[in-house]
């Protein structure tokens, strides 16, 4: 159509590779096949520490980084003491945090709130297995993966709703309560954003969404669909992560740390270390989804300047780009008040939503004349 | 007459004894003594209705020390070095208020200097609780970076008038009949330094707070509070002022050097949390213009007229003085037997009589409301139990 | 979306009981519901959000506004100010000797009796002098009020704040380096050895103090402590 002359095609990224995609699953598989008992028992083992190792690993930095973040930000230096410019802060919290008394209230529901930290950990860990960190370097590829981490997400609410019964405590409740509204609602554009994206790129698989960026991010190549998508993604997992502007859950100044107002030692390590993997599992959702995922960065014609940007390694640039995002969240954290819930609700209902289906009939429009690039 | 005090005891059990029609259930919940957003020790028991506030019962009394019963064994000078642990973010205020009442009941002459370093050091400490009052309703709302810029400025004011006085909040400087100490050779050279530096910093304020929509929606018409309601509670400063009643002793009845000098006095039109913070912000400002008029003409001459080991006796009878503190009014009241030490004493403490307010704007918000209306009341809890 | 217009600030003068006060009023924008008004709102809404980050970037960008002091780290550089009040000290001339004559004015200035003053009949003078002038850091509040009071300019205020120990009862000081007339009676003695007769030492810890002659679990001995000043 004619709205292709209208941009001179793909600017952004031209350069026009194909990568191989091989997952730790496949590997193993592949061994089994081979009937290579140890090979299928390595790569599942593998695929089992690096998850593990991610979470660890993700927990420290990113606790690190915004504690450190937030220090600057706020004219401050943040921890200074652990280690070389307190780099060791997290790790000492973690260990504090292992070696609490774990305190349970007495009027608790016992199982239940045993249960919520280990749910509400083990629904960001699943997806940490499926997220395409690089060509080679993902634990399982589904066919389903975008339904897959939708429906695992979702998962946290229940922890957190959980959580905040199971402490009986007024306060827990009502964070449990407007977590629940609130994460339930802005799932709905998450999803719909999401739903734009498989739309245009016609997959559910991640890595497939990837490869369909090979010629350009879709956040470039979309028109306005894709940037508004992204728009609308980036507030909905900010809400259901419960970070500043949409912390209500948690709201300090209002609830007193909301569902996690009961929780000590171990218990609340888990919830900590959730809401911060959670947060790299939205940011490298965001940059599969819009910008490419471990595609580097490349200009139409510089022929010079893509070789350059081909060199880095594709994890690196996964990496890269998640960061920023995260670092985007932090940054909004450190800068932005609270809503007030009935405002957050009526973001949600009254624009989010109505946005995200005049936006989701955009892109099946485009997508069926075709005239994405 | 009959006045009937219910008391708390009876006021939940009365409404948990009403037979609900709806689905639905009131429920109470205690808001304090320990909650981030109440600023201290106080209790609120609040009666909710899921998040919609229904009532708000002040529970008042955790940190009561006793101040005017112990002010009835001290000197007049020992109790000015209680008033710093009242409203301590306006210690030298406070200070003053005894200073004043003990000077007009025992007519103890001042000078133009003192009386010009007391308006200085008074507007000082009123721009530094106001910043205070404007970061922690940053953290009170959810932003919590306004806190520590509001911090980091407020230190320098304490770290300029600490030079002077030697201490950072419990000042203890206005003693009657003069000053403490005299100013330091440095100390009009930092005031105009750092006055340069906080112009453009405040403007900073209102870039990242006051324009922020976020904030703008969870201020404006919240906590509305007219001018008729706000003098039946008694509410003065900028609590009285942000519904339109421009009262400000400091205008209406001056004192120290504020009958010499130019300002306005900010008000709101609405009386709601908007006007609250906003009078705050505009008040820094006209503070800032009097310190600007008042800090290259201190006049010369002494700095104490009554030697701080003399006998101060005030004559028999009742005196009262009031001056304008960071938050409000602040009366001080004397009974005297014409001794060394007061037959009976009283503060009319700004805080207690803002705090009420608070009951008549929360019913029918939510809770996050209710947090911003405390924090836009600017409540000092010691300043309230005293 | 409402959004306030902050040149709306007007400034006009209001009558308050028949007295005129200049008066300033806060903005207060009205909110814009026409569908023509949204756009330029979203607008000014996407613009101040914007300004609110860079303020927090800018802050990110120049470690150089970091205010924060490392305080145990920076205890040989931090200076107080020279007025600081913190402990509360003798006044000695080049030969040891204080000024305080014991006249207990500073005792009957003290709001909160952190100041408890023992005189004794000087063995030499005969006359009234200090024996033990202990003063109790814990329950001190700093008002120096007793500093001002003191007709002979015998105490000061230090800036030495730290004053973190393990047991309440260290902070209850005896001040006087030793128990004898002030400095203008002790000239009046010519010899020097009845001078130093009459100057019998006290230690920080000595008789009145509750300290004297105990000792805690982790704190020296009376005797190998010496005076930190």
């Amino acid at each position: 159509m004619d709205m292709l002359d209208f941009f001179p095609s793909s600017i952004l990224q031209a350069a026009d590779t194909s990568w191989q995609t091989v997952t730790i699953a496949q590997r193993a598989s592949s061994a089994f096949r081979d009937h290579d008992l140890s090979g299928t028992i390595g790569y599942l083992l593998l695929g089992l520490l690096f998850t593990a190792g991610l979470l660890t690993v993700l927990g420290l930095v990113l606790i690190y980084a915004e504690r450190k973040l937030a220090g600057h930000f706020q004219c401050r230096l943040g921890p200074m003491r652990v280690g070389w410019h307190g780099i060791l802060q997290s790790a000492a919290d973690g260990l504090k945090l292992l070696l609490k008394e774990d305190i349970v209230p007495e009027n608790a529901d016992k199982l239940l709130h045993l249960g919520a930290p280990v749910l509400s950990l083990m629904a960001t860990v699943l997806t940490l297995a499926i997220l395409p960190l690089s060509p080679t370097l993902q634990v399982v590829d589904l066919n389903i993966g975008v339904i897959y981490v939708t429906a695992v997400t979702s998962l946290g609410v229940l922890a957190i709703l959980i959580a905040g019964w199971s402490s009986n405590n007024k306060w827990s409740l009502l964070g449990a309560m407007r977590a629940g509204a609130q994460i339930i609602s802005y799932e709905l554009s998450a999803t719909l954003s999401l739903l734009v994206m498989v739309l245009l790129s016609g997959s559910l698989q991640l890595s497939e969404i990837i490869q369909s960026q090979s010629d350009g991010w879709w956040i470039w190549k979309s028109h306005l669909v894709g940037v508004i998508a992204f728009v609308t993604f980036l507030i909905s997992t900010t809400a259901e992560l419960n970070r500043t502007p949409f912390d209500l859950p948690e709201g300090e100044s209002e609830l007193t740390g909301g569902f996690h107002t009961e929780y000590s030692g171990l218990r609340f390590a888990f919830f900590f270390l959730a809401e911060f993997v959670n947060m790299f599992v939205a940011s490298a959702l965001i940059v599969t989804l819009f910008f490419g995922g471990w595609m580097p960065f490349y200009i139409g014609g510089w022929d010079g300047f893509n070789s350059i940007m081909g060199l880095i390694p594709p994890g690196i640039w996964f990496a890269g780009k998640s960061a920023f995002f995260i670092f985007l969240l932090m940054w909004f954290r450190w800068t932005f008040p609270r809503l007030r819930i009935d405002q957050l609700m009526s973001l949600e209902w009254k624009i989010l939503l109505p946005v995200g289906f005049i936006n989701i009939f955009l892109a099946a429009l485009i997508v069926l004349f075709e005239w994405h690039f | 007459m009959n006045v009937h005090v219910s008391t708390l005891d009876e006021k939940t059990r009365s409404s948990l004894a009403i037979e609900s029609h709806s689905e639905t259930e009131e429920y109470f919940i205690n808001m304090g003594p320990q909650h981030p957003s109440t600023h201290g020790v106080l209790r609120l028991i609040l009666k909710l209705d899921g998040e919609t506030v229904r009532e708000v019962i002040p529970v008042l009394g955790y940190i009561h020390r006793s101040i005017e019963k112990i002010s009835e064994y001290s000197t007049y000078r020992q109790i000015v070095h209680l008033t710093d642990r009242m409203d301590y973010l306006s210690a030298i205020m406070n200070n003053w208020a005894v200073a004043r009442t003990v000077e007009k009941a025992a007519e103890i002459e001042t000078n133009e200097r003192i009386e010009s370093i007391r308006t200085i050091v008074s507007e000082l400490e009123r721009i530094h609780s106001h910043q205070l009052g404007w970061g922690v309703l940053g953290m009170d709302m959810g932003a919590f970076t306004p806190f520590l810029y509001g911090f980091r400025d407020r230190e320098m004011i304490t770290d300029i008038l600490e030079e002077t006085i030697g201490a950072r909040l419990t000042m203890n400087y206005i003693q009657p009949g003069g000053v403490m100490f005299d100013i330091h050779p440095d100390f009009v050279r930092k005031v105009k330094e750092y006055l340069a530096y906080f112009k453009p910093k405040l403007d900073e304020y209102e870039d990242l707070l006051s324009g922020n929509p976020i904030l703008q929606q969870r201020l404006r018409n919240v906590g509305i509070m007219d001018a008729e309601t706000a003098l039946s509670m008694g509410a003065t400063g900028p609590v009285l002022r942000a519904s339109r009643v421009p009262y400000d002793l400091r205008k209406i009845e001056p004192y120290g050097m504020y009958g010499e000098v130019e300002f306005r006095v900010a008000i709101g039109t609405a009386g709601d949390c908007w006007d609250r913070y906003y009078v705050r912000i505009e008040e820094m400002r006209q503070s800032m213009r009097i310190i600007e008029q008042l800090i290259d003409n201190i006049p010369e001459g002494k700095f104490l007229l009554k030697k701080p080991a003399a006998k101060l006796t005030i004559p028999e009878g009742r005196h009262y003085s009031q001056i304008e503190t960071a938050r409000g009014v602040l009366g001080f009241y004397i009974v005297s037997e014409g001794k060394e030490t007061p037959y009976r004493a009283y503060f009319r403490t700004p805080n207690f009589h803002n705090l009420w307010s608070l009951t008549a704007m929360a019913p029918g918000g939510r809770v996050g409301d209710l947090v911003a209306i405390i924090s836009s009341l600017d409540l000092v809890i010691p300043d309230i139990d005293r | 979306m409402g959004f306030v217009n902050f040149e709306s600030a007007k400034e006009s003068s209001m009558d308050f009981g028949g007295l005129p006060v200049e008066v300033v009023e806060a903005p207060r924008g009205a909110p814009s519901n026409t569908v023509l008004g949204t756009l330029p709102n979203i607008r000014k809404v996407l613009f101040s959000l914007f300004k609110g980050m860079s303020i927090t970037l800018r802050y990110l960008l120049h470690p150089s506004t970091v205010v924060t002091q490392q305080y145990p780290e920076n205890r040989n550089e931090l200076k107080m100010f020279d007025r600081y009040r913190a402990r509360l000290k003798f006044t000695y001339n080049e030969a040891r000797e204080h000024h305080c004559t014991g006249c207990l004015i500073c005792e009957m200035v003290c709001p909160n009796a952190s100041i408890i003053i023992h005189n004794r009949k000087g063995p030499v003078t005969g006359k009234k002098e200090i024996d033990h002038f202990l003063w109790r850091w814990d329950i001190c509040t700093f008002c120096n009020a007793c500093v001002v009071a003191c007709p002979h300019n015998a105490l000061e205020m230090t800036g030495n704040f730290e004053s973190a120990v393990y047991d309440r009862r260290l902070l209850i000081y005896n001040l006087n380096a030793y128990a004898g007339p002030p400095a203008n009676a002790l000239k009046k003695i010519e010899d020097p050895e009845e001078r130093k007769k009459a100057m019998e030492a006290r230690d920080v810890y000595c008789e009145f103090t509750p300290m004297a002659g105990a000792s805690l679990p982790g704190i020296a001995p009376l005797a190998e402590k010496k005076e930190q000043d």
